[in-house]
C-alpha cells in the first residue's frame, strides 16, 4: 500500500492541478491538499467507520468517484468560507431586443453539453465554460438545469419536477434568470 | 471522509458517487430518481448535479495531459504531506483499536477545544447545536462516552467550534479532568465520575422534548 499510494496520489495531484487551479478557487492549494488527505482517509477507514465500503466506488470507477470527492470538497469549502468562486464582472446589458441572439446563445450552451469532447470542440467549449462559470450562481443554475439537464422551466402539473421546483422558486423567476443569463452569454459570444 | 472539512453524511456521499458514476452529465431523470430516494438532500443533490455538468464541460484532455507529464520517481511535497497524514491517521486508528480491547482509549493531554470559549460563545454554541449549556458542559468535561457520540454530531461540534475534527475527537477520547481547587474528604483516592452514554446525556440534561428527539435521531 505505502509503495503504490504515492503514485496514485501523484496522479490525483496532477488532476487537481487542473481541476482545482490556482486563481479559479479561493485557497486552491490548501483545498488540493485537503482533497488528497481526504483520499488517504478513505484508505485508512476502509472496512470501518460510518461508510466502510466507500472505497468500492473507487475500485469500480476511480476517475468518476474521485470527481465526486473533489466536487463535494469544493462545495463544502465554498459553503464553509461563505464565498463563491470569484467571477469576472459581466456588464449589464439591454435585454429587450435580442431574442435571436438569446436563442443562439442557449443553442450553443445546449450543444456544448451534448457534444462529446473532441479536439475541434475543445477550442469552442472553453469560452462557453468560462461564460457559464462567470454567471451569478442563480443564473448559472437555471441555465444548466434547463439547457444541460433538460428540465422544463415550469409546469402546470404540480407533480412534475422542473427547474423552478429544483430551485424552489417560481417559473417566472427562472425565466428572468434565463433572460439575464442569455444577455450575458450572447454578449460573451460577441466578444470572442 | 475529510479531516480538514467536515464530511457530508454517508447517504449523501453515496448519492454523489451514484450521480457521478451513472453519466458524464446527469440528466433530469437521474437527478429526480436520486432526489426521490433522498428527499432531505434535494438541494444538495441539485447543486451537485449542476456542478457535475459544468465540470464535464472541461473535458479530460487537460487532466490527461497533466497526468501523463508526471514523473513517478519524484514525490511532490503535497504527496509527501498526504502520505504523512495517511501514516499518522493509520497509526492513530490502529493504536486506538488496540487500546479499546484492553482499556478505554484515552488521550491524557488532548487539548480542550471548549476551553477558549467565553460564556456567551459557550451559550451560542449550545444554541447552534440545538442543545443547552448543561449538555455542552458534559461535552466539554468529557462526561459522555465518546464511542456513543454519533459521528455526524462530532463533525457538527467540530464545525461549530471551527476546530479540526481530529482535535474534537481526541478531546472526547481524553481522560475526564479531575476537579481542581477542591478538597476531598474520603477514604479512597478521588476518581472522576462514570461517563454517560450519548442517549443518557440527551435524556438527563434538561433538554426540551424537541431537542431530545432531534439529538436522538442523529
Amino acid at each position: 500500500m505505502t509503495a503504490v499510494l504515492p503514485i496514485l496520489l501523484g496522479r490525483c495531484e496532477a488532476n487537481l492541478g487542473v481541476t482545482v487551479a490556482d486563481g479559479a478557487i479561493p485557497d486552491a492549494a490548501n483545498l488540493r491538499q485537503a482533497i488528497l488527505d481526504d483520499l488517504t482517509e478513505l484508505f485508512v477507514m476502509d472496512g470501518s467507520g460510518d461508510f466502510p465500503d466507500e472505497l468500492d466506488f473507487y475500485e469500480c470507477k476511480f476517475n468518476k468517484a474521485f470527481r465526486a470527492l473533489r466536487i463535494d470538497a469544493i462545495r463544502r469549502a465554498e459553503r464553509r468560507s461563505k464565498r463563491s468562486i470569484e467571477v469576472a464582472e459581466m456588464p449589464e446589458l439591454e435585454v429587450k431586443s435580442m431574442p435571436d441572439a438569446f436563442e443562439d446563445a442557449f443553442a450553443r450552451v445546449s450543444d456544448a453539453f451534448k457534444v462529446l469532447p473532441t479536439q475541434e470542440w475543445d477550442a469552442d467549449r472553453e469560452p462557453i465554460l468560462q461564460a457559464i462559470e462567470a454567471l451569478p450562481p442563480d443564473e448559472r443554475d437555471a441555465v444548466v438545469l434547463v439547457h444541460a439537464l433538460g428540465y422544463k422551466e415550469e409546469s402546470d402539473d404540480p407533480e412534475e419536477e422542473t427547474a423552478a421546483t429544483r430551485c424552489n422558486c417560481t417559473g417566472r423567476t427562472i425565466r428572468n434568470r434565463l433572460t439575464r443569463a442569455a444577455a450575458k452569454l450572447s454578449r460573451f459570444k460577441e466578444d470572442l | 471522509m475529510s479531516q480538514t472539512l467536515n464530511p457530508s453524511p454517508r447517504a449523501l456521499r453515496e448519492a454523489f458517487y451514484a450521480l457521478s458514476a451513472a453519466q458524464e452529465i446527469p440528466d433530469a431523470r437521474l437527478l429526480d430518481d436520486l432526489v426521490r430516494q433522498h428527499p432531505q438532500y434535494g438541494a444538495e443533490l441539485t447543486e451537485f448535479a449542476i456542478a457535475l455538468a459544468v465540470d464535464a464541460l472541461r473535458g479530460d484532455r487537460a487532466v490527461e495531459a497533466a497526468e501523463a507529464a508526471i514523473d513517478p520517481t519524484i514525490v511532490s511535497p503535497a504527496v509527501s504531506r498526504a502520505m504523512s497524514h495517511f501514516q499518522n491517521r493509520l497509526h492513530a486508528v490502529t493504536t486506538s483499536g488496540l487500546k479499546s480491547v484492553s482499556e478505554p482509549a484515552t488521550v491524557p493531554d488532548a487539548p480542550n477545544p471548549f476551553s477558549a470559549l467565553s460564556r456567551g460563545e459557550f451559550r451560542g454554541l449550545a444554541t447552534r447545536l440545538n442543545t443547552n449549556a448543561v449538555f455542552v458542559g458534559k461535552l466539554r468535561d468529557r462526561q459522555i462516552d465518546p464511542d456513543t457520540i454519533p459521528p455526524g454530531f462530532r463533525a457538527r461540534v467540530a464545525d461549530e467550534l471551527k476546530a479540526p475534527l481530529d482535535v474534537v475527537v481526541a478531546h472526547f477520547a481524553g481522560r475526564q479532568p479531575m476537579p481542581t481547587g477542591q478538597f476531598f474528604k474520603a477514604d479512597g483516592k478521588p476518581t472522576t465520575g462514570a461517563q454517560q452514554s450519548f442517549d443518557e446525556a440527551v435524556k438527563n440534561s434538561g433538554l426540551t422534548p424537541e431537542q431530545q428527539a432531534y439529538l436522538l435521531g442523529l
